[in-house]
């Protein structure tokens, strides 16, 4: 599904150069889920960015469903990417001008074809928001609209989900009932899923955990905490 | 459907809630709505200002020549598709009992007119008549019944005819001749003519044919008619031959299109800066868009689609309130209208959605570049923006559609370019001063040191702008370009008003006196003398045609164009005079009046000394004369040409020395040819007058018929009367066109608002969190607009001066004044305008609760 070699990214401020990911390997099957753990600002993001092809890496092989990404054009990526990978965020970024229902149909919209609106509907009865579909995202809290979110990453019937600090902007009890959700969505659907976050309990739920420090991954146990390069 | 198109337009309907949205839409409107409504209205005036011309000339195509036309020529043009009517004029003596009067006569037939109506009384009624007078029936001039002591059944010998007054003529359908025709009318129908016994060889005649139809059915009779003009048939058509209420009209119609075009102007600010907001709000969109796997193409079909849909929605709903808007202008001026205006076509329509395109891609595509570059990773990393397009990108966009469309408006490609170029300059020139100004303002808001809640607020409120300098630069920049249109269009308004008003002031010459004998000149200036409130000179009138150019015949130096040309076929009056008259003004060369002396004393020593017999080649020592400048150029003659006059059974040889413009719309005597004094002295000569009688005084006009029966009085009440409405009609639509403009000009000021409205209650909102209270914050936004306001007031005056200057002196022809006025209101007018709307839109913002509005920069 994924396949990483020799991954390095800089960034460049002013005369520093600072390498956030450094030769970084990483093999992701299909099926698998897949925990990555990290400090704030170790370069979580940047990677999730990477394997889904939203940036390129200065340096490394990157191929995504068996397609070397280094190959591809920014156009192209994209269009590796449609109804293919499915995202949730940490800020949800739902559309504040469209319903939940029309946020759901997006990722549909840029496909031909299809009943777009009732597969949102199902979707959003699925995560059980059926009764909200047309409410906006202000109207509802902040579980809600991650659970919207969540119904928009599933919608394509996608190979792979990313999902970055799913919980982060969530109290814990909500954060707990949306990762049930998410993990459920997953099983259900047999989606391979690549997880960005600090929080370690959520890790555990996944089928492997690596940690990123210093620009490099260990695989990780959150159990023991202990890190095996 | 394309899923991009189909997705761009599902979201166009959620979006339709955003402000800027509705700026951009509300600016498409207002463009779209003022382009076609200028272009609608002018389209219609100039149709109809056609068919009046057409009226006063009495056809479309009118062709005169002194013998009869043949009658294959009628059926040419009828076959042509022309309703054709022959028309007969000449001068006779009409008897009555035992007196004589010489009268014009106009035969026509039973086709006449073919435009318009006479309005004719007879007995007690007046009637409005689209016919000719019936066989042995004449209508005559009201001046004929005290001349000739005449009453409606009255019989009147016309030549050898015996004919029965049937009315009295109030207005003739097409009142032909003129000031040429200086005697009282009689019409009568063409079935008498011929037992009149007037037509004989040799008497002097002129016939017409009038024709009237459809400008393609005169299209093609081209040919023919240039064929007509080189055997010296006279050819005039309403194209070429508009009524002398040109001038006038023709500023309005600049103004219309000026105004036009800076409400475009102004509402393609709105568009930009609206558009740029609607850019930042989508850059979100458009990275998650990039996310699922948009791609570029896809991107940009979805909002420029969506930008697309929303300017095809405006242009609609624009042209449709321009349509709505001429119509009302049109009813506004219906009274006023002397002419009934065609309906409209839909030619401004097709302008309209063309206007509101161009004004999006040309305001808007630059910043809509900015999504096309979005990266998806920015839904990872917010900060990710894509730079803004640069500021020549921006500008050259802008200027290349702005000048496009000038270019479209005012059909000159050369003013275009000029206008455009001096735009981009002063754009530049304007940067500079608006970064000095806003420096000065704000170095000047920091240094207040009161304790006072105004400074304090006022020294927060230039922090604040301190802080977005850049984005208040901008508003600067929107806020002076939108005073200085609006100031603009209001000076360029009262210049032309009062120009107009000083053009035809209320004691503008009603009355002509013409054909005053030498003799009867100071007796005459005596009469009126103390009933008149103003009086023109009197100038001496010499009656004398032009036979060589260059010693040679016109015919032949001419160029073929200039052949044909009224002032060689007729007589023209030549008048002299010492100095420049009023009105006139030199252009060329140098008024004669130090040589006048010379010329008059050697006139008096040898009063024949410029006079040859015709053909004894060109004089020693030609005559200055003044030509005017419109007649040179149709003649294609300058200074030091001659021109050889037959004056009588005299020739007289006379070199150009000088050109003259002048303003046949004055309502004075105005001349082609002025001679130094004493040249055309020994020549027979009358004097004409113009003055001004109030109305209500006929006691004057019939003491001056009787004592003075030789000396024709024309009145002319009617004709200033309509000048005077169109005047009065074109003022209103001017004014209406202003309304639009300040529309717009308002509608940037929301726009920009608007755009930076998120920012601001980001702001509010941190600093009640800090503790500052709503009075200090509102205060101080107050402030913060009041400065803005107050500096682009500044720099929109200074501008619009300048462009007015520009514009009066280079375009409209008026005369460049300065505006005190402007200086003194536009900067404390700004700062108060900007400081209330801006404190109104912040209202609702600084009702949120704190933390609503530190999370709107998020949301909206």
């Amino acid at each position: 599904m994924i396949h990483a070699a020799g991954l390095t990214q800089r960034v460049t401020s002013g005369a520093d150069t600072l390498a956030i990911l450094h030769e970084l390997s990483l093999d992701i099957a299909a099926g698998e889920s897949v925990a990555i753990l990290g400090k704030s600002g170790s370069g979580k993001s940047t990677l999730l960015g990477l394997l889904a092809g939203l940036d390129t890496p200065n340096e490394g092989e990157l191929a995504l469903f068996g397609e070397p990404l280094g190959a591809l054009d920014e156009d192209n990526r994209a269009a590796l990417r449609a109804g293919r990978v499915g995202f949730v965020f940490q800020n949800f970024q739902l559309l504040p001008t469209l319903t939940a229902q029309e946020n759901v149909a997006l990722p549909l919209e840029l496909a031909p074809g299809g009943n777009r609106r009732v597969a949102a509907r199902q979707w959003l009865s699925r995560v059980g928001l059926g009764e909200r579909t047309a409410h906006l995202p202000k109207q509802l809290s902040g579980g809600e609209q991650q659970r919207v979110a969540l119904a928009r990453a599933f919608v394509t019937d996608p190979e792979l989900v990313l999902a970055d600090e799913p919980t982060g902007n969530l109290d814990p009890e909500t954060g707990a009932a949306v990762i049930e959700l998410l993990f459920s969505l997953n099983r259900e659907a047999g989606t391979t899923l690549v997880l960005v976050t600090h929080d370690n309990a959520l890790a555990r739920r996944c089928s492997r955990c690596l940690r990123l420090e210093n620009g490099r991954l260990s695989a990780f146990d959150p159990d023991t905490r202990e890190a095996t390069p | 459907m394309t899923p991009a198109l189909r997705l761009a337009l599902t979201s166009l309907k959620r979006d339709l809630r955003a402000p800027d949205v509705r700026a951009l839409f509300v600016a498409l409107v207002l463009a779209v709505a003022a382009a076609t409504m200028i272009a609608f209205f002018l389209d219609r005036l100039e149709g109809g200002l056609e068919r009046q011309a057409g009226q006063l000339l009495g056809g479309d195509l009118v062709l005169e020549q002194p013998e009869p036309f043949d009658d294959s020529l009628v059926e040419r043009l009828q076959d042509a598709g022309l309703a054709v009517s022959r028309q007969v004029e000449m001068s006779s003596m009409l008897q009555r009992d035992e007196r004589f009067q010489l009268a014009s006569l106009k035969a026509v037939d039973s086709s006449w007119p073919l435009y318009g109506s006479s309005r004719v009384a007879g007995g007690d009624t007046t009637q409005s008549l689209e016919r000719p007078p019936e066989a042995g029936r004449v209508w005559a001039d009201p001046r004929l019944k005290s001349l000739l002591g005449l009453g409606i059944g009255d019989t009147l010998r016309v030549g050898e005819a015996e004919l029965q007054v049937s009315g009295f003529i109030q207005r003739e359908a097409n009142p032909s001749g003129g000031f040429g025709s200086f005697n009282p009318r009689l019409m009568l129908n063409a079935a008498d003519l011929a037992a009149t016994g007037l037509v004989q060889p040799g008497s002097r005649i002129d016939y017409s044919l009038l024709g009237a139809g459809a400008p393609e059915a005169l299209d093609s009779l081209a040919p023919l008619l240039d064929r007509l003009r080189e055997n010296g048939v006279q050819v005039r058509d309403v194209r070429n031959d508009r009524p002398r209420l040109g001038s006038a009209l023709n500023r309005a119609e600049s103004y219309l299109g000026i105004a036009g075009l800076a409400a475009v102007l102004l509402a393609g600010v709105a568009v930009a800066m609206a558009s740029r907001r609607y850019v930042e709000r989508h850059l979100d969109t458009a990275a998650l868009l990039r996310c699922f796997g948009a791609s570029q193409r896809q991107l940009t079909l979805i909002f420029a689609g969506q930008l697309a849909g929303l300017a095809l929605v405006a242009s609609l709903l624009g042209a449709l309130a321009g349509l709505v808007g001429q119509a009302l202008l049109v009813w506004l001026l219906a009274d006023f209208l002397p002419l009934t205006l065609p309906a409209p076509g839909p030619a401004p329509l097709f302008l309209g959605v063309l206007t509101a395109l161009a004004v999006l891609v040309g305001f808007a595509g630059p910043a809509l570049l900015r999504i096309k570059r979005v990266s998806a990773l920015k839904v990872l990393r917010r900060e990710l923006d894509p730079l803004p397009p640069s500021a020549w990108l921006v500008t050259a966009a802008a200027a290349t559609v702005f000048g496009g469309l000038l270019w479209l408006y005012s059909a000159s490609f050369s003013l275009a370019v000029t206008l455009l170029l001096g735009g981009m300059l002063a754009l530049g020139v304007l940067w500079v001063c608006a970064r000095l100004l806003l420096s000065g303002v704000l170095a000047l808001a920091g240094r207040l040191s009161g304790r006072s809640e105004m400074s304090r607020a006022l020294r927060l409120g230039g922090r604040q702008l301190a802080r977005r300098r850049q984005a208040g630069l901008g508003q600067l920049l929107a806020f002076a370009i939108t005073f200085f249109a609006m100031a603009m269009m209001v000076l360029v308004r009262g210049d032309l008003l009062s120009t107009w008003q000083a053009r035809l002031p209320d004691n503008t010459p009603n009355y002509f006196a013409i054909n005053i004998q030498p003799g009867e000149r100071e007796a005459f200036a005596d009469a009126i003398d103390s009933d008149v409130e103003s009086q023109s000179a009197l100038y001496p009138m010499v009656r004398g045609r032009i036979n060589r150019i260059n010693g040679q015949p016109p015919q032949e130096t001419l160029p073929p164009d200039a052949r044909g040309d009224d002032a060689l076929r007729r007589t023209l009056n030549l008048t002299w005079r010492a100095e420049v008259p009023d009105g006139n003004r030199v252009v060329a060369g140098e008024w004669f009046a130090d040589a006048a002396a010379d010329h008059s004393a050697s006139a008096d020593n040898a009063p024949g000394g410029w006079l040859e017999a015709v053909d004894t080649g060109p004089a020693r020592t030609p005559v200055p004369i003044s030509l005017q400048d419109g007649l040179a150029e149709r003649l294609h003659l300058t200074l030091g040409d001659t021109l050889t006059f037959r004056i009588g059974s005299e020739s007289l040889t006379a070199r150009i020395t000088s050109l003259r413009s002048l303003d046949w719309d004055s309502f004075t005597p105005n001349f082609y040819v002025i001679f130094p004094p004493g040249i055309l002295n020994d020549f027979a000569h009358s004097y004409i007058t113009a003055f001004y009688l109030p109305e209500g005084n006929p006691a004057l006009v019939n003491r001056l018929i009787e004592r003075f029966p030789g000396v024709s009085l024309l009145n002319v009440d009617a004709l200033l009367g309509q000048v005077r409405d169109v005047l009065s009609q074109v003022t209103r639509a001017v004014e209406l066109i202003l309304v639009l403009v300040l529309l717009a000009g308002v509608s940037v000021l929301y726009a920009a608002l608007t755009a930076s409205q998120p920012a601001r209650a980001h702001e509010s909102g941190l600093l009640r969190v800090f503790g500052a209270g709503n009075r200090l914050i509102s205060r101080m936004q107050g402030a913060e607009f009041a400065l803005l306001g107050g500096a682009s007031g500044l720099l929109g005056a200074a501008l619009a001066e300048l462009a007015t200057a520009l514009l009066s002196g280079y375009w409209l022809d008026l005369p460049v004044r300065f505006h005190g006025w402007v200086w003194l209101v536009l900067p404390p007018g700004g700062a108060l305008l900007i400081g209330a709307i801006g404190h109104a839109l912040s209202r609702g913002l600084r009702r949120q609760a704190p933390a609503a509005s530190l999370t709107l920069v998020e949301e909206v």
